[in-house]
């Protein structure tokens, strides 16, 4: 485990020097990652069995329950072996350490001294577990049964009741922020003993990290310090009510209490939850598995917490209601991830984010429900593992008309219940990955099914404490070879097949030792198997292992990705439409059924009309964030029940309070903007997938791209676990290798913001890419359509790296265009980008750029600073550059403000220096009038005038005067006519009277490119 | 290696460097630690030789204190700047002090600030060395942006009430070096805000060599802004308080306080600019003294490069307009011993002829535009005739002095 750790410590090391400051959010990411890689380690053979479990449950319901039996049995195992102790507290034990890790990790303490803390960590894991055991309801656990299932809702319930309380602990929250994040952090591996409570804490740290940035993980190690101890005692030390006084912790909100007092039996069990939560957020899969209460557990604890903190002024949290929730959501969130979705981690918060809301409210009726739901909890496992991401509970209405079936069984077995949660969390993996393939790569898609190591695991699994490192064992060249291998798959049913067979491979091979020592890159690849659609059980089952394996594959790729993490509007979307597909997928496997995209619009749907009723119901659920995916679907289907029946009271009062708290965080989500998004997003899908949709995500990529995650990943993984590679940095990695090369032909191709891994088949090359610049050169439509086409263009050449005058072409061509069209902001992006590639010593008009790079800084930033050094960077054949010189005297004039010299370098300006000049006249105009109106006396001819601020292009110019009378009127100049008929500017009154118009053309937001009206004329 | 030495001595000198630093924390001696945590001083050389020879050292740190971290990567960041692996000496020197900062927090006192301003000296001087190494081996060099966000940690230690408030302003200083290296200049904005806003810490307070850094620096960036005002009054303090005897930084004070004081109308002995080498400036002084364009132009091309890195160029190049003052004095001083009654009037052409004269080959129509902003500005009290293209100026201060204004924009 140390070692683990310490390894684990290099990495980031590594990544926080990789990541600048601002990708500080990646790096949480990252670090939690990390933490999740170690639970992994310990628990691997927990995941096995989830994933066992989850199969069994899917495949075949009659089965289902035997199989959660023997998953439960198994899970025993584990616990007690690794940690030796009781099944249950094991757990928390050592993901306390885990988590103590983090915050050391990013100290940037060594080592020896992470070692120490966990110890402490340890031990007070040990004293607390000890408090565990003497709880009867969480010894009586080890099978899952009944009570827990309870106290998962209570666990629900906690939060909900804190809700009012929770804005008012935010106070706490707010009063870190203003604290360095080192300091804190470092408080808390110092504290040692304390860092119990902390742990707990610095997990949430994490994931609130992920969502939140530095400012909230700063607050929660403020938490550290006292507040959740107290609160952990008070669960503990006192089922009963009596406890209130105890805690000491001034932070403990009333609500709070009542409602442990209430749910006193629950509440044992619950908080038994808590302790595992620690350790599920960071930990893997495994944790998850652990089952739903982990996650409950923590968010309950986190929840608390939130709550409990007293500090003083903490804005932040306090002013927005929804971000306290949201908040609490993320940290679920964040657990979410670390079960399955470790690509997507960012656009997955934020997906919580908007659902967030629903979570929350879950009220009490969970209990008497509970065993209701359970069939729907399952088939939310079933159809949810695709949308289980998808804010919207369209599945859960889906999986709700299929449940009845399955009810009673389900509801004899508690126990089943119980691994839906577990399997949801794999299934949160899956539409991860589904995701980022819809959108752009299949290939994304692949490897998650590729990744056949899982089997092997679960071989071992059993095995106990060695099964750690199961996963990383893997060689990397095994990896490539499996990927090759399933590259060339062409269908599921294909690639089922050779998993299969590569899982028998791995068997045998690391049985009989040579999994290490074969040389797996010349390993003739396996034949393709012939099977046809038949998808039977076995497959099912280990497709769904891999998927669960996939994650831990996967999880290095995350990071990786941040280069084209979405922003989260985008991701938003992104995840409503890719869910689509994704879903259907899952579909076609287990059901069979031909669900297409339109699932998505279903979702839109559900999530429209059940807006406020969901809200109130959904909210409750805020503690359980594993937990809560199927509770949560099966909440919204139940609430769709009964709003069907017009039944649509909530369940208390508090509920509805409540719902009007979360309704604007819910809006977020189900807006009606929102959902065309989407819809609009889920249409490209559409467009000739809807047919074959189903095969489209399941197909490997054969292209090379296609790979790239898992090769990515491998490269990560080996950096990260072998101890040989331990040494090899991130940067260090082989880019090259892992650039896409794009396939496609066509040369016209709209602009879409990346937002997962390209697909190659839909990146052009490089020829193409020439080609599709000079259709853009030769093209007569409008600038809207070049300039799209000119950013797809980039995007491409970028994807794939290339930077070479064609990179420059490109982007000279994009940046006089935007001139041409006084489009200044994409100029800049491509002003910038040009200065990079200039200086890489690319050629290009790199004088004519150097100039417009001065009037642009010159005429519009008006940043004497950045002036100063790009005057300072140009060389001096540079400044003898015809462009240049102009550049140079048009900044001059500006400066000094001499019109008469602005003007006549208007006329003479080389290139588009006038286009960015243009920009100016306005301004100068009005300057120089103002400046003419008081140096004058008494008069000044208006045609003088026009021709020294550049109205008439010459003296003959008829037209010129006119303007610029029209616009000395404008201007609220004063003009008279002579007796000879010739207008004249009266100086002295004018100097008074002058004016700058308000743009006739100004829009509120101040940007009239994006006025609307506009926009659909210049479109049209 | 100079000299050889023994094993024994080496361990030798390890532990008493140990000893030494834990009797200094443990006695609360911070100018001891001081020079304890100084990679780059002479101090430590041979320790860092010690190091060298004895190279398990780490483990006669076990059993000392608390401060392990600190001393434990102090040691290793020791010896790879003796070895010059700069970039492995600044990780490690960074964790040193992130460790340091951690114990500093802690204590209640102050004691420890003079270690903790080494500290903050250290670190940005061995980033900047990591940097150099960093470039040299092609990489992005990002350790002296990694010192800054350090020193902000450090500096948030320093903020509160309480006696350590008394060293913000050193770390505020060694964060205006690393921006200013970097050009972020517009990072320094909230600390400036978090030091100018304090209430309970009056400025007087804080030692003087941070005062006169601090004014010196903000000075700069209120030249940048061209507050011309503010950053007379900035660059002036730091002038009067800075140490008299240590020249350099006098220099590095006039240099950009001669250009605000010119361009208020003040312009300096020619002994003072030669006195502090600032002899690029005497040009500029000459010629506006005497109006001549020729000279000013001249004297910026020469020393343009100078001027644009040190961001005064553009305050000098505006000194264009008080030279154009001067010249029409001189024509107006000259038409007044010809012919005192039609001295308030300057004929365009005449002035379009001296600055021929002057090698400024400019027309009718953008001379006029120079007077017109010479008038605007108010360097000229007066107006101008279109339709007879003459200057009329007035009778009284026609060429009203700027007596330490700036011109007006």
């Amino acid at each position: 485990m140390l070692r683990y750790l310490v390894e684990r410590l290099t990495i980031q090391d590594l990544a926080k020097k990789h990541l600048n400051s601002s990708s500080l959010v990646t790096l949480f990411c990252f670090s939690s990652r990390i933490l999740r890689d170690q639970a992994l380690g310990g628990e691997t053979s927990v995941g096995k069995c989830i994933s066992r479990t989850r199969c069994g449950a899917l495949s075949s319901t009659s089965t289902a329950g035997a199989k959660a039996a023997s998953w439960s049995l198994q899970w025993t195992n584990n616990a007690s072996t690794e940690n030796a102790v009781s099944s249950y507290s094991g757990y928390p034990y050592e993901q306390k350490m885990e988590v103590n890790v983090p915050t050391d990790v990013r100290d940037g303490i060594n080592a020896s001294s992470h070692a120490s803390t966990t110890n402490l960590v340890a031990e007070n894991g040990t004293q607390e577990y000890v408090g565990y055991a003497s709880y009867p309801s969480s010894s009586t656990n080890p099978g899952y049964g009944n009570p827990e299932y309870q106290s998962y809702y209570y666990s629900h319930q906690q939060p909900s009741n804190p809700s009012s309380s929770q804005q008012v602990g935010a106070s706490q929250n707010s009063g870190a922020p203003y604290q360095p994040l080192s300091s804190f952090q470092n408080t808390a591996s110092y504290v040692g003993p304390t860092s119990y409570s902390g742990t707990y804490y610095n997990t949430g740290d994490y994931q609130t990290t992920t969502g939140y940035q530095s400012s909230v993980y700063s607050e929660q190690t403020n938490w550290n310090s006292g507040n959740y101890p107290h609160h952990q005692y008070s669960n503990y030390s006192s089922s009963d009510a009596t406890h209130a006084p105890t805690s000491t912790v001034a932070a403990t909100p009333p609500n709070y209490q009542p409602h442990y007092n209430q749910w006193a039996d629950y509440y044992n069990q619950t908080s038994s939850n808590v302790m595992c939560a620690p350790g599920t957020e960071n930990v893997s899969v495994s944790t998850v598995s652990t089952s739903g209460y982990p996650v409950a557990g923590i968010t309950s604890g986190y929840s608390v917490s939130s709550n409990q903190p007293p500090p003083p002024g903490t804005t932040s949290w306090r002013q927005d209601p929804n971000a306290s929730t949201s908040h609490s959501l993320q940290v679920s969130t964040a657990g979410y991830n670390h079960d399955g979705s470790w690509k997507n981690a960012p656009g997955f918060q934020h997906h919580h984010v908007g659902q967030t809301p629903s979570y929350t409210q879950k009220p009490l009726e969970t209990a008497p429900h509970p065993y209701d739901n359970r069939p729907d909890h399952q088939q939310l496992m079933y159809s949810q593992r695709p949308n289980a991401q998808l804010p919207t509970m369209h599945e859960a209405s889906q999986n709700h008309q299929t449940a009845p079936t399955l009810d009673a069984r389900w509801v004899s077995k508690v126990q089943i219940p119980t691994n839906p949660r577990i399997a949801s969390p794999l299934a949160l993996g899956m539409p991860k990955t589904d995701k980022d393939s819809s959108t752009t790569a299949d290939a994304v898609a692949k490897p998650a099914y590729i990744s056949v190591t899982m089997p092997n695991s679960k071989g071992s699994s059993d095995g106990g404490a060695n099964a750690t490192n199961k996963q990383r064992m893997f060689p990397t060249s095994f990896r490539a070879y499996m990927e090759r291998t399933l590259a060339r798959c062409k269908d599921d049913s294909q690639r089922e097949a050779c998993q299969t067979m590569i899982k028998e491979m791995v068997t045998k091979a690391s049985a009989d030792g040579t999994l290490f020592t074969r040389d797996w890159d010349t390993e003739p690849l396996l034949p393709l198997p012939n099977t046809t659609g038949a998808v039977d059980k076995d497959n099912v089952d280990k497709s769904l292992t891999m998927s669960v394996f996939s994650k831990y594959k996967r999880s290095p790729s995350r990071r990786t990705k941040s280069r084209w993490e979405p922003i989260p509007d985008e991701k938003l979307v992104e995840n409503a439409s890719s869910a689509g597909p994704v879903k259907d997928a899952f579909w076609n496997r287990f059901k069979q059924t031909e669900k297409t995209v339109s699932s998505v619009r279903v979702e839109g749907k559900v999530n429209g009309w059940s807006n406020a009723k969901l809200v109130s119901y959904q909210q409750q659920f805020v503690p359980g964030k594993n937990a809560q995916r199927p509770d949560k679907k099966q909440r919204l289907s139940e609430d769709v029940e009964r709003k069907e029946k017009g039944d649509a009271s909530s369940d208390s009062d508090k509920e509805q309070a409540l719902t009007a708290y979360y309704a604007s965080a819910i809006a977020l989500a189900n807006s009606p903007e929102e959902k065309k998004k989407r819809e609009s997003r889920s249409k490209r899908f559409d467009k000739g997938q809807e047919s074959k949709a189903e095969i489209k995500y399941f197909r490997p990529k054969s292209v090379g791209g296609g790979n790239l995650y898992t090769r990515k990943s491998n490269a990560l993984i080996l950096a990260k676990s072998f101890e040989d590679s331990g040494s090899r940095a991130v940067e260090d990695m082989d880019w090259d290798s892992l650039t896409v090369k794009g396939t496609c032909q066509e040369i016209e191709k709209r602009y879409l913001r990346l937002t997962s891994a390209p697909d190659p088949c839909t990146v052009r090359p490089e020829d193409v890419l020439e080609k599709a610049l000079k259709m853009i050169q030769s093209s007569q439509k409008n600038y809207l359509y070049k300039c799209d086409q000119l950013k797809s263009i980039r995007q491409d050449l970028t994807v794939q790296r290339i930077h070479n005058e064609l990179t420059v072409k490109v982007y000279e061509t994009h940046a006089r265009m935007a001139l041409e069209a006084g489009d200044l902001p994409e100029f800049n992006q491509c002003q910038s980008q040009l200065k990079s590639l200039y200086a890489e010593g690319i050629k290009g008009c790199h004088m004519e750029f150097s100039a417009y790079n001065l009037l642009a800084v010159i005429l519009h930033s008006n940043n004497n600073r950045d002036f100063l050094s790009s005057m300072a960077r140009l060389s001096p054949e540079t400044k003898k550059g015809e462009a240049v010189q102009h550049a140079l005297a048009v900044r001059e004039a500006v400066t000094s403000g001499n019109y008469v010299l602005f003007f006549r370098l208007y006329k003479t300006a080389p290139n588009l220096n006038t286009c960015l000049m243009d920009l100016y006249v306005e301004k100068m105009r009005f300057e120089a009038v103002k400046c003419i109106s008081r140096a004058y006396r008494p008069t000044v001819p208006v045609t003088f005038i026009s021709e020294v601020l550049g109205f008439a292009s010459d003296e003959k110019d008829v037209d010129g005067p006119e303007e610029c009378e029209e616009w000395l009127r404008a201007h609220g100049a004063t003009l008279i006519t002579e007796n000879n008929g010739e207008l004249l500017l009266d100086a002295k009154v004018s100097s008074s009277g002058l004016f700058m118009p308000e743009p006739e053309d100004a829009v509120s937001h101040g940007d009239t490119s994006l006025a609307v009206n506009d926009f659909l004329t210049r479109t049209s | 290696m100079s000299y050889y030495l023994s094993v024994g001595e080496a361990h030798r000198r390890i532990t008493e460097y140990l000893n030494r630093f834990s009797d200094a924390v443990q006695s609360q001696d911070g100018r001891s630690l001081k020079s304890l945590l100084s990679v780059s001083s002479p101090h430590l050389v041979s320790l860092a030789d010690a190091l060298l020879i004895f190279q398990d050292w780490g483990r006669l740190i076990k059993n000392s204190q608390q401060l392990n971290d600190v001393l434990q990567h102090h040691l290793r960041a020791l010896h790879s700047f003796r070895t010059g692996r700069f970039i492995d000496a600044y990780n490690a020197y960074e964790r040193s002090a992130n460790a340091f900062l951690l114990e500093f927090r802690n204590w209640e006192s102050a004691w420890a600030m003079e270690a903790v301003y080494a500290i903050a000296y250290e670190i940005r001087v061995l980033a900047e060395r990591a940097d150099r190494e960093l470039a040299s081996l092609g990489k992005t060099p990002e350790k002296l942006k990694g010192a800054g966000s350090f020193l902000m940690k450090v500096f948030s230690a320093l903020t509160g009430k309480g006696p350590k408030r008394v060293g913000a302003l050193y770390v505020t200083c060694q964060l205006f070096k690393v921006y200013f290296k970097l050009g972020t200049v517009h990072l320094c904005r909230s600390v400036i805000r978090s030091i100018e806003t304090a209430r309970f810490f009056d400025f007087e307070e804080f030692p003087k060599r941070d005062q006169v850094t601090y004014m010196y620096y903000t000075g700069r960036l209120e030249v940048y802004n061209e507050n011309f005002l503010v950053a007379d009054q900035k660059l002036t303090y730091a002038l009067k308080n800075c140490n008299p005897r240590s020249e350099a930084n006098i220099r590095m004070i006039l240099k950009y306080l001669i250009p605000v004081k010119l361009s208020v109308g003040i312009l300096p002995a020619t002994s003072l600019l030669q006195q502090y080498n600032l002899v690029e400036y005497i040009n500029v002084v000459q010629a506006l003294k005497s109006g001549d364009l020729r000279l000013l132009r001249h004297a910026l091309q020469e020393h343009e490069d100078r001027f644009l890195r040190s961001g005064v160029y553009l305050v000098l190049e505006k000194l264009e307009l008080q030279v154009y003052q001067r010249l029409l004095k001189k024509i107006y001083i000259i038409q007044k011993t010809k012919d005192p009654s039609k001295a308030h009037q300057i004929k365009l052409e005449v002035l379009v002829k001296a600055l021929k004269w002057l090698e400024k080959d400019m027309d009718v129509d953008e001379v006029e535009c120079i007077v017109a902003i010479l008038i605007y500005k108010n360097l000229i009290k007066g107006y101008f005739a279109h339709k007879s293209k003459v200057v009329v100026l007035s009778k009284h201060d026609p060429f009203p002095k700027l007596s330490g204004k700036p011109v007006n924009s």
